[in-house]
């Protein structure tokens, strides 16, 4: 059997509310695996134990019932941290380093030194465009620059494995998209990706598979196309179309006895109408 | 970097712990204290003409010295009680602990940043004390060739000579270090499960306090012949989890020019490393199984 990149069993989280008698459910028995090279996507609304589930597997946090895996080594070891970036959610580093001494203690943690980390650490700071922010402190970076130097240092020992929580948060359109495509470019090099976000348009375009948390339960599970396809349906964008053609096409369909559910000019996405008004036209 | 095994003891990983965290005490500008330290001793010096020069000597030590106690031990309850706090509310545990670090070798590395600023500043304070005293030592000679008959120059200064630098200043200044270090150790436990930092240093200086007094009591309570059974057991456990810290005071012994045991000494800094020891030992188990 192959080996799986996370594996999550029959999981459970409980947190106890101190001086009450209640207790918050993060996480109800929750099963599933990501395969290498997958991009997975954890959907759920605020609260519904995405957070929590990450932080698990990383072993930041222990599990009250059941157990979580990263490639075959329980998330209870050390070991098992070998092999995956994480970025926490808001993201918070020593406001007193700067951007490449940042990079260079998590790459001490990682066990780089020398040349290799030296070479490591510009590479990835070029990767997410720091490189003039390098000398500053973090006390000084914006929310997306963060999130960016968050991602760096995820990256800093090539791990096979990234799990990000909410890379995009607080990042504008353009970042946003640098992400995605960062992401995209992780898959191509058959990095297994975790990542929750709330951007549901950007989960559509990256995730290869997604599950979905609603109160800590995993209600939905599987491939994002057969999710989401509907199989009775098909869409027909037309570019320079006459009226005639339109009415033909109209008479045809109803001569077939299918039915049309909808008819509109497509519109450009706002995210796209940003990005165009926003560019540097250079 | 599939092929490399994960060390479970990596004095690398703890190196660059400890050095970020004495690099995050600098950059707060903590050795800005230093200060306070030279205008201490700027202005005991302001004093001194009233007094014989073996007085001179006496209070300079005196001052210097109890100075010296009372801020590596500020410095090292304060700057260790923020550390761990810190880290969890700015998450930035999350980021480290997310790296195949152990979380032994977290704490290890704290404590040994925090050991790092307090050897620094012992060091810094212990040559601006030197100075001080040589100062002094200087001034008083000046003053003695002016005011003796010349034949009995050479005896007197040997003997200002004899009453500045005694050797025993030596164990005076390891033994301030090591109470500090055994309360950076202790610190660090408490902070591991104190919900804020300012239980923790309450709660350290209670320590404190109570290590303080211990021996005191326990002499008064033992003297005074009526200890009951229960008493004993209760002043038994108080001196097994509170380290007796008269042990670590040689001020006294320093300004009346006593000589210190060899062997107490070294019993001494012994029991300082072992609780620090101990305390961090207790700080691992009970940080191993923190929910953070
Ligand atoms: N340390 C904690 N102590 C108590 N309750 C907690 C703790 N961490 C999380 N919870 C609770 O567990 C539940 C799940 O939280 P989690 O952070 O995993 O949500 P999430 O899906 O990441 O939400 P969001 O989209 O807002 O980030 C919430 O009800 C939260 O209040
Ligand atoms: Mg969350």
């Amino acid at each position: 059997m192959a080996e799986h990149a996370i594996s999550i069993r029959n999981l459970t989280k409980v947190f106890p509310i101190p001086f009450r008698r209640e207790r918050v459910v993060a996480v109800r028995d929750l099963s599933l695996d990501v395969e290498p090279g997958q991009v997975y996507g954890l959907l759920g609304p605020n609260g519904s134990g995405k957070s929590t589930t990450m932080k698990i597997v990383l072993g930041l946090v222990p599990p009250t019932a059941g157990s979580t895996q990263i490639f075959g080594r329980d998330s209870s070891f050390v070991e098992s941290r070998e092999e995956v970036g994480f970025l926490p959610e808001n993201p918070y580093f020593y406001k007193f380093l700067t951007g490449e001494e940042t990079l260079r203690f998590f790459g001490k943690l990682c066990g780089l030194r020398g040349a290799k980390l030296r070479e490591r650490t510009n590479e990835l700071l070029a990767l997410v465009r720091l490189e003039n922010a390098r000398d500053r402190r973090l006390g000084g970076y914006s929310k997306g620059m963060l999130q960016r130097i968050g991602l760096a240092q995820a990256l800093i020992q090539n791990p096979r494995l990234l799990v990000l929580d909410e890379p995009t948060a607080g990042v504008d359109p353009a970042g946003s998209r640098e992400i995605r495509d960062l992401i995209l470019d992780f898959k191509k090099r058959g990095i297994t990706v975790l990542l929750c976000s709330h951007l549901l348009g950007q989960v559509q375009e990256i995730c290869d598979r997604i599950g979905i948390l609603h109160q800590g339960v995993l209600v939905r599970e599987g491939r994002l196309e057969e999710l989401i396809s509907i199989e009775n349906q098909t869409e027909l964008i037309l570019e320079n179309s006459t009226p005639e053609l339109l009415r033909q096409i109209e008479a045809d369909i109803a001569k077939s006895g299918a039915r049309i559910v909808e008819m509109r000019k497509p519109q450009t996405t706002l995210e796209r109408f940003f990005l165009e008004v926003t560019s540097d036209k250079k | 970097m599939t092929a490399t095994a994960h060390k479970f003891f990596s004095p690398a990983r703890i190196g660059a712990i400890a050095s970020n965290t004495l690099l995050e005490l600098v950059r707060l500008k903590v050795f800005y204290f230093l200060l306070i330290f030279a205008l201490i001793m700027i202005g005991s010096s302001a004093f001194m003409v009233r007094f014989t020069f073996a007085e001179q000597f006496q209070v300079l030590k005196d001052v210097s010295l109890g100075a010296m106690s009372i801020f590596t031990w500020l410095l090292s309850v304060l700057a260790t009680a923020m550390l761990l706090p810190k880290d969890i509310e700015d998450r930035t545990l999350y980021t480290i602990l997310a790296k195949p670090v152990p979380r032994l070798e977290y704490l290890l590395g704290k404590l040994i940043g925090v050991l790092l600023l307090l050897l620094v500043s012992t060091l810094v304070m212990s040559a601006m004390f030197a100075i001080a005293l040589y100062l002094r030592q200087q001034t008083v000679i000046a003053e003695t060739m002016r005011t003796t008959p010349p034949e009995q120059v050479a005896e007197a200064i040997r003997n200002i000579k004899a009453s500045t630098f005694t050797i025993n200043l030596v164990p005076g200044v390891i033994t301030i270090y090591l109470k500090a270090a055994l309360f950076a150790s202790l610190t660090l436990f408490i902070s591991t499960y104190a919900s804020s930092w300012i239980f923790t240093i309450l709660i350290s200086v209670a320590v404190y306090i109570i290590g303080h007094l211990q021996s005191t009591a326990r002499d008064y309570w033992l003297a005074s012949g009526d200890a009951g059974a229960l008493t004993k057991i209760f002043l038994a456990i108080v001196s097994l989890i509170f380290p007796d810290l008269q042990l670590f005071n040689l001020i006294d012994d320093i300004v009346a020019g006593n000589a210190i045991a060899m062997a107490m000494f070294l019993k001494t800094c012994g029991l300082g490393v072992l609780y620090a020891c101990i305390y961090l030992l207790v700080a691992y188990f009970v940080f191993a199984n923190k929910e953070l």
